[in-house]
């Protein structure tokens, strides 16, 4: 077992059971790998014999999908629970949750729904972060949301909400440069102005995905957050505006769909580390010709 | 019922356990599933846009008397609509 | 003054598709935007039927495409899940098939189901180590009778009148759909003693025996269900069974 659990600065892949084999066959070198926390809730089997055998060889990151933050309803204890059981069992070095709910009252909706951005909502949200982070004994990371829909009773800007839980709860975030370019997109903003906007100091990891292009009603635009196709070129320029004010961190590779052979990811993750090597030159020359 | 009567005497399941332990293991159906299913996909997931997406405003009614689908490959028998042996195993990866 | 949808009416509305547009959504390009809503209610029917369709493949091979995404949806739309862990979700799903009208052409097709979901089930549960087939060579004889087993928690048998594992097995392992004899009944045992799930069809009375065995009861107890239940029960081909199955994860003498 790796015993130090933190994720390095480079890039990771989500992993998927159609590459369990492969990837104990050949072990390809790279930062880390993340999994979505609720796969493997189940008791025993394959997923935790897989798991445990990958763990041995890779950092590991656990990405939970349920948990609701964003919910009107009370957080699910037990979840909390099987979440902390997880991060213990892997000894996980990040993790991280969605800014959105998905479970009302006892039904669970399994779709990462929409907060309309008020004071009510942001301290439900930062009761909700408050309350996980003290559960889990650690910080998490909050990811921002790919949105469809927008709401009239909405005061701040998404970045102005997710820059306040930071700053009241000290959670990290996780920037998920696709979701920028896809709510920004169906928003008629610019993701540019977003990516300067956002509050990096908190930023602890990035998530790239692709997405597909749909229209609405008027015939514009709508993209949805489908993680199954490859991170397109203008996400890739998203990503490198991003990684300079951010710095490196760790970067996942995400693909919940269409699942590509395992070179391919390895490709776009290979893709990734290369932006995060240029800026690591690019802070050293910098640092070099401070001197 | 009695419970002598009930009960199977202690000889004849000794000598049953006895024959059972010479027994080749083939006692059960033995064929087992080796090369499929070890590793299922797992159902969490946080991708959007499942089936078609935006597909809010299509006005197809499953309900009730509307229904008009009917189950398509039934592959159990000699007269399957689609004709034996035209399907691939189940994608499940190894 | 602006409306506020709770979640409450954002979540029938994702629901029942003759609701509108919750009050108070909205975007740039219109108030009250049906595509974009449409978004979150496609995600939700269609993960939950992607979630259904991972557990019951065999099913959705059976009757196709569409018409298991149709079934799928209408049950997932009136039995959303409880739990957020998506594995546990839809066991109730082959009691819904058995009283699916439109589904009726398939007698089989519940118990097929059942089939599905019990291979799910022992591929998600705790493991366990079954005992070595020696463990059963040193039983004292004197006290057969009363000796009870437990099973390991992935052990599943079922019951069906139709030939379940020859309708499961073909579609799951034949390159080549091989014809079933509609007409035969079929038991089945399914067990997971390490990573692989093994599907086994039983002989005669071997599902009584084991659920007797399974439920604790003693074997002399399980054996005498057993031969009234099915006259032509062969206890030494079932102890057989029983032991080269890998199934029995504690003896208690």
């Amino acid at each position: 077992m790796i015993t130090v659990a933190t994720i390095p600065a480079r890039t990771g892949i989500g992993l998927k059971p159609q590459h369990y084999q492969e990837i104990l066959r050949d072990r390809p070198g790279f930062g880390f790998f993340e999994v979505h926390a609720e796969n493997y809730m189940g008791a025993g089997g394959p997923p935790h014999h897989y798991l445990e055998a990958v763990r041995k060889d890779y950092p590991l990151s656990l990405h939970g999908v349920a948990l609701s933050i964003g919910g009107e309803s009370p957080l699910n204890r037990d979840h909390l629970a099987r979440l902390k059981a997880l991060l213990e069992r892997y000894d996980c070095g990040l993790f991280s949750e969605h800014l959105a709910w998905s479970t009302h009252e006892d039904a669970y909706l399994d779709d990462l729904l929409p907060v309309p951005y008020t004071g009510k909502t942001l301290q439900r949200v930062c009761d909700h972060v408050n309350e996980t982070q003290d559960f889990l004994g650690r910080q998490m990371l909050l990811e921002n949301p790919s949105t469809y829909v927008q709401f009239e009773e909405s005061t701040m800007t998404e970045i102005d909400f997710i820059s306040q839980i930071a700053t009241r709860t000290g959670c990290g975030l996780l920037l998920d440069v696709n979701n920028v370019f896809v709510t920004c997109k169906n928003h008629n903003m610019d993701p540019n102005a977003y990516i300067d906007a956002f509050p990096v100091e908190h930023v602890g990891e990035i998530h790239l995905a692709g997405h597909d292009e749909r229209r609405d009603d008027t015939g514009a635009p709508l993209l949805i957050d489908a993680h199954g196709s490859p991170v397109v070129n203008r996400v890739w320029k998203l990503y490198e505006r991003a990684i300079s004010r951010v710095g490196p961190v760790p970067t996942l590779i995400e693909r919940d769909a269409n699942v590509p052979p395992l070179a391919d990811l390895l490709a776009e993750a290979a893709r990734a580390d290369r932006v995060l090597d240029a800026e690591r030159q690019r802070r050293n020359s910098h640092a070099v010709a401070a001197e | 019922m009695t419970k002598t009567t009930n009960m199977i005497s202690a000889l004849a399941l000794a000598s049953a356990l006895g024959a059972a332990l010479a027994t080749a293991p083939l006692a059960f159906g033995a064929e087992m599933e080796k090369c499929y299913g070890v590793a299922l996909k797992g159902q969490n997931d946080c991708k959007a846009g499942e089936g078609t997406s935006c597909a809010g405003t299509s006005t197809i009614d499953y309900q009730g008397n509307a229904w008009k689908l009917v189950p398509t490959g039934s592959c159990v028998s000699m007269d399957t609509p689609l004709g034996k042996g035209s399907l691939e195993p189940i994608e499940r990866p190894a | 003054m602006t409306t506020q949808p709770g979640q409450n009416d954002f979540a029938a509305a994702l629901i029942d598709r003759a609701l509108p547009v919750p009050d108070g959504v909205t975007s740039w390009t219109q108030p009250l935007p049906a595509r974009r809503f449409g978004v979150y209610r496609n995600n939700v029917s269609g993960a939950l039927v992607e979630a259904l369709a991972v557990r019951y493949p065999v099913v959705k091979r059976l009757v196709g495409e569409e018409f298991f995404r149709a079934m799928a949806r209408d049950y997932a739309l009136h039995n959303l899940p409880r739990s957020p862990v998506l594995i546990y979700y839809g066991a109730d799903f082959p009691d819904f098939i058995a009283g699916f009208e439109p589904a009726g052409a398939l007698p089989y097709l519940a118990d097929v189901a059942r089939l599905d979901s019990a291979h799910w089930e022992s591929y998600h549960a705790k493991d366990a180590i079954a005992v070595p087939q020696g463990a059963f060579a040193s039983l004292a004889p004197a006290t057969l009778a009363n000796v009870a087993f437990e099973f390991l928690p992935s052990v599943r048998i079922l019951s069906s009148p139709h030939p379940i594992v020859a309708i499961w097995r073909t579609n799951t392992e034949d390159a080549a759909v091989q014809p079933v004899d509609l007409t035969l009944a079929e038991d089945a045992l399914v067990a997971r003693p390490e990573m692989a799930v093994e599907v086994r069809t039983l002989p005669a009375g071997a599902a009584v025996f084991l659920s007797a065995l399974r439920d604790g009861r003693p074997l002399g107890e399980a054996a005498a269900t057993a031969l009234q239940t099915a006259a032509n029960f062969n206890l030494s081909q079932n102890l057989a069974g029983l032991i080269a199955a890998r199934i029995t994860a504690r003896i208690i003498p």
